[in-house]
């Protein structure tokens, strides 16, 4: 039985579809306010896997996935409310913006070296944060913008979780496709290695400029789909503290899994939740929490949990050898 | 116009105290301390604070005890910082100490709202810099002269010492070559120590030095560290000079930006970050990479 077990646990494609039927079950059995709490966490796992396709994989620390979230945001609620665009154009047109400020904005961060790098990722997502601020004729300043004209079917929060679960499953195939590919093991390469990566004759400002064109795109569709589920969009969604989440969520998880950032959205979502309502300091905590990270857990939740693992099935497995 | 170009000068020196403190810090220990505008913040408070506690005491000479105390509150507080935190993960990825400093922003801004509250705080401007001052028939505050009198002394002292002192030379060699100063005997730990708390010591004194012209506030972090990074962007990160430089061309440009588009004057600074980065990636005063 045991090793029944021991060979489930082996097989991804089984853990994978085991945990789409649970959350397929999952609003049956949960309140309202649960299931929005749910959605909240699979939205953020998008963005996080997003943000850790730089951070973990090709090794480029942005400080501002905000921003590019915020910009598929706000890019999805101007088309819904300014012109008279068919849905699914709006839902569609978040994503593309974002890209293309994530192209121009990439452009710039990757011209000089890492620490640059994280530099101008911080201060381009303050610029967006600005703009959105300040042209209150446009964006609607700090009043964000409210009730957006989302289609009735999205209506029953029910509707709107299993929209945002689709969504977002094809979006971590996708994703996890591209890791998969040669572009994204020539990222992790980058990421080893720039030098010898440019000695091969790749070009690795390009491709990290791909990398960070993705990972836009993407930060934008969980943007747009954050708008869409909750009905408004603000300037808070650009705001460096969001970046924060986002990147403590990578971090909680273990950057260098893809699994990582989803099981840190999960794992900060709760806690947020159960913490941030018993104090007003809940900053303070996350503060201590990423120093905790850096200093004593750098492989994250899910980065522990597998070295764990690994390590025990090497153990079973010589075990056994001695044993035949 | 003049009275623009004048509190932009001092503004512009504010700024260069803390951009070379970043930069001086990032020069020599390879950290890019994104809590450095914290730290400032931190100075701002503890500015107010001493002023306030010991103006019963001392009268008008409260802000000038704040002036000595409260950069050197700050130093300490950078060297717990060093030696507490950072000193365990110079050996790691670069990721690691970006956040980390990212993780002490979020602390120090939460342990100031704790102790003093969410609201504004301002400080009047301390005698005998208190005054007006009448040139060619316009008068000017005294106060900005002596912001821009402050940010010289620092720049030229700065600039001695690192280029003309025995303990500038150890700076130097230990910024160009880590493991051959180790080598000669030079105990670069305590050098860690030392520049970090200089720098967060820059940090602490634009801080005490900014209240009376503006005020106290949270979130005063961000928006200094933001302009900090356009500062290092244009004048090169690590150089001296070149931050003196950057900080004036920015503090001139917010003040005639205010002028003209009051709403959108930050955008000024990041058009030139912009222009720079286009045409000249590695800042005014740095060198091809």
């Amino acid at each position: 039985m045991t090793h029944f077990f021991k060979t489930l646990i082996s097989r991804p494609p089984v853990w994978i579809a085991a945990c789409i039927i649970i959350l397929c079950i999952l609003p049956f059995t949960l309140s309202d306010s649960w299931t929005s709490i749910a959605t909240e966490i699979i939205i953020m796992s998008l963005a996080a896997c997003a943000l850790n396709l730089m951070l973990g994989y090709a090794g480029m620390v942005s400080f501002g996935p905000a921003g590019l979230y915020a910009v598929g945001a706000y890019g999805t609620a101007l088309v819904m409310t300014k012109t008279s665009a068919p849905f699914i154009v709006s839902l569609i047109a978040g994503p593309i913006m974002a890209g293309a400020v994530g192209c121009i904005v990439g452009w710039f961060c990757v011209r000089r070296s890492a620490v640059y790098f994280a530099l101008l990722t911080l201060a381009f997502a303050q610029i967006i944060w600005t703009i959105i601020f300040e042209w209150y004729g446009f964006t609607g300043g700090d009043n964000g913008i409210v009730g957006l004209p989302t289609p009735d079917i999205l209506f029953p929060i029910r509707n709107s979780y299993y929209f945002s679960l689709l969504i977002v499953l094809v979006a971590l195939f996708v994703l996890w496709r591209i890791i998969n590919s040669p572009f994204g093991k020539t990222l992790q390469a980058i990421r080893e290695n720039p030098n010898r990566v440019e000695f091969i004759g790749a070009n690795v400002k390009r491709y990290q400029l791909a990398a960070f064109v993705i990972s836009s795109t993407f930060l934008g569709i969980a943007g747009s789909l954050y708008g869409v589920f909750s009905g408004s969009v603000f300037p808070d969604y650009a705001y460096w503290i969001k970046s924060t989440d986002m990147l403590v969520v990578c971090l909680l998880g273990g950057i260098y899994t893809f699994v990582g950032p989803i099981v840190g959205s999960f794992i900060y979502i709760l806690l947020s939740k159960i913490i941030a309502v018993h104090t007003m300091y809940w900053m303070l905590f996350l503060g201590i929490i990423v120093v905790f990270l850096v200093l004593f857990m750098r492989s994250g939740i899910a980065g522990f949990v597998s070295e764990k693992l690994y390590s025990s099935s090497q153990s079973d497995k010589d075990a056994s050898e001695v044993t035949e | 116009m003049a009275g623009q170009a004048l509190s932009g000068l001092s503004v512009g020196m504010v700024l260069f105290l803390i951009a070379a403190g970043l930069s001086i810090i990032f020069g020599t220990l390879k950290v890019l301390n994104l809590a450095h505008g914290t730290i400032y913040m931190v100075g701002g408070f503890l500015c107010y604070w001493l002023t306030s506690t010991l103006s019963g005491v001392a009268g008008e000479g409260a802000f000038w005890i704040a002036l000595l105390v409260a950069p050197v509150l700050t130093a300490v507080i950078g060297g717990i910082i060093e030696v507490a935190l950072l000193r365990r993960i110079y050996a790691e990825e670069m990721l690691y100490q970006y956040i980390l400093t990212f993780g002490l922003i979020l602390i120090f801004g939460e342990l100031c709202k704790l102790i003093w509250g969410v609201g504004y705080h301002t400080v009047s401007v301390p005698w005998p810099v208190d005054g007006k001052v009448f040139i060619f028939g316009m008068s000017f505050p005294v106060y900005n002269f002596f912001l821009i009198g402050c940010g010289i002394i620092v720049f030229a002292g700065l600039s001695i010492l690192i280029r003309y002192t025995a303990l500038g030379s150890i700076i130097r060699a230990v910024t160009f070559n880590r493991e051959m100063a180790n080598a000669l005997g030079i105990n670069v730990p305590k050098v860690y120590t030392g520049v970090f708390m200089l720098g967060c010591w820059l940090a602490g004194l634009a801080g005490t030095l900014m209240p009376p012209m503006s005020v106290v506030a949270l979130g005063t972090d961000m928006a200094v560290i933001i302009d900090c990074f356009i500062i290092v962007v244009i004048g090169g990160l690590g150089s001296l000079s070149g931050a003196f430089i950057g900080a004036l061309i920015l503090g001139l440009l917010n003040a005639f930006g205010i002028y003209i588009i009051p709403r959108l004057a930050v955008a000024f600074g990041f058009i030139l970050m912009i222009i720079i980065l286009t045409f000249r990636p590695w800042g005014l005063m740095g060198k091809p990479e």
